[in-house]
């Protein structure tokens, strides 16, 4: 099973990479990481669960609203929800079978 | 409040620090950190020796995304992360300036994360300025000046006080800069150069002076902003670091937190 990888950065921001799996559909071992500023440190573990088992076809604005509902709590700087769902949208896309 | 009052709300230390190892530093910073969280000390401005090469990563990056182990093996250089954001450094000691504050946070009350990047600098901006460099912030967290990328700052908050910390490249040995850190194509993608070694454009080149002397230049424009007393680590201070090194900065756990 290949690790999927996508990255993105925003412009005037940082770069999110993303790095997960897709099983049966659905995205696992999600890892987030970058070189963006986060506080909590927690908030990490909030954005990379909120993720997990999602389905891979989960569109952009969807994806981006979960992120958006795990980071409530959070501050971030330098990538924002959408910023990640995009990085994760090019991971999936990276892995589909015609890419 | 006017700035020159933020920095004046308190006395300050500056401390020229003796060279210490790359995971020591690491744990200094934290270590300080906490210490003026709890008010064990005052706000303080460490300047940093380094007395080994290393990588530094942010504490959110992929250990593998941003550095070629091997390469850093073969040429000895430690690798380590650190406590906040941001990307990843290259250090070999002669040639890379650094320093941290240390402080309450109230000294950027109110303030935008943007705004308090800049603000902590000036300082250091002005030193620059006063050695013919015009450098500026470019947000979030570079210093640039037109001829290229000098430095970058990070900052991470903990019970009521602020780290914010920066290094500035000296010089650069950009081949072996290359060499050990992984510069992926995306993150150069707004930079508007193809070369990520042409991206960093370092002081000795600007200003044509020794190390040593851009060094007191940042000391005595830190001092005039802040009458800051000048003073040394306690042992206390370090045995706190050391036992963080031992607990956390040289742990797998922690080096490989996202692997």
């Amino acid at each position: 099973m290949n690790r999927l990888h996508g990255e993105y950065k925003q412009p005037g921001g940082k770069l999110v990479v993303v790095d997960l799996l897709v099983i049966d559909g659905r995205l696992c071992q999600v890892q987030l990481s970058g070189d963006f500023f986060l506080a909590p440190d927690e908030a990490l573990g909030w954005l990379t669960d909120a993720l997990e088992a999602q389905p891979a076809d989960l569109a952009l604005e969807p994806l981006a609203a979960l992120l958006a509902a795990a980071a409530a709590d959070a501050e971030l700087l330098g990538v924002s929800p959408h910023g990640i769902a995009t990085a994760v949208r090019r991971a999936i896309a990276a892995g589909a079978p015609d890419a | 409040m006017h700035d020159a009052e933020r920095w004046r709300q308190w006395p300050w230390q500056v401390i020229h620090d003796a060279p210490r190892p790359p995971l020591l530093q690491m744990a200094l910073d934290e270590a300080l950190l906490a210490a003026v969280a709890a008010g064990r000390r005052p706000a303080l401005l460490r300047l940093w020796e380094w007395s080994a090469p290393a990588v530094v990563i942010g504490r959110f990056q992929s250990l593998r995304n941003e550095v070629d182990a091997a390469a850093a093996a073969r040429h000895g250089i430690t690798v380590v992360r650190r406590i906040t954001g941001g990307g990843a450094m290259f250090i070999e000691p002669g040639n890379t300036i650094t320093y941290s504050l240390i402080a309450p946070d109230r000294l950027v009350r109110g303030m935008s994360a943007g705004e308090s990047y800049a603000f902590l600098d000036a300082w250091a901006l002005a030193a620059l300025a006063a050695l013919g460099v015009a450098a500026w912030y470019q947000p979030i967290n570079d210093i640039t000046s037109s001829a290229g990328k000098i430095g970058g700052a990070a900052q991470t908050r903990r019970a009521g006080a602020v780290l914010h910390h920066v290094t500035m490249a000296y010089d650069i040995d950009a081949a072996r800069m290359l060499e050990v850190l992984r510069i992926g194509r995306e993150k150069l993608s707004d930079k508007g150069t193809a070369s990520a070694a042409r991206r960093v454009d370092p002081l000795r080149r600007q200003t044509g002076l020794t190390r040593g002397q851009v060094m007191a230049q940042l000391a005595a424009s830190f001092v005039g902003t802040t009458d800051a007393t000048p003073t040394t680590l306690e042992p206390a201070d370090l045995a706190a670091a050391e036992a963080l090194v031992a607990s956390k900065f040289a742990t797998p756990e922690w080096l490989a937190t996202l692997p």
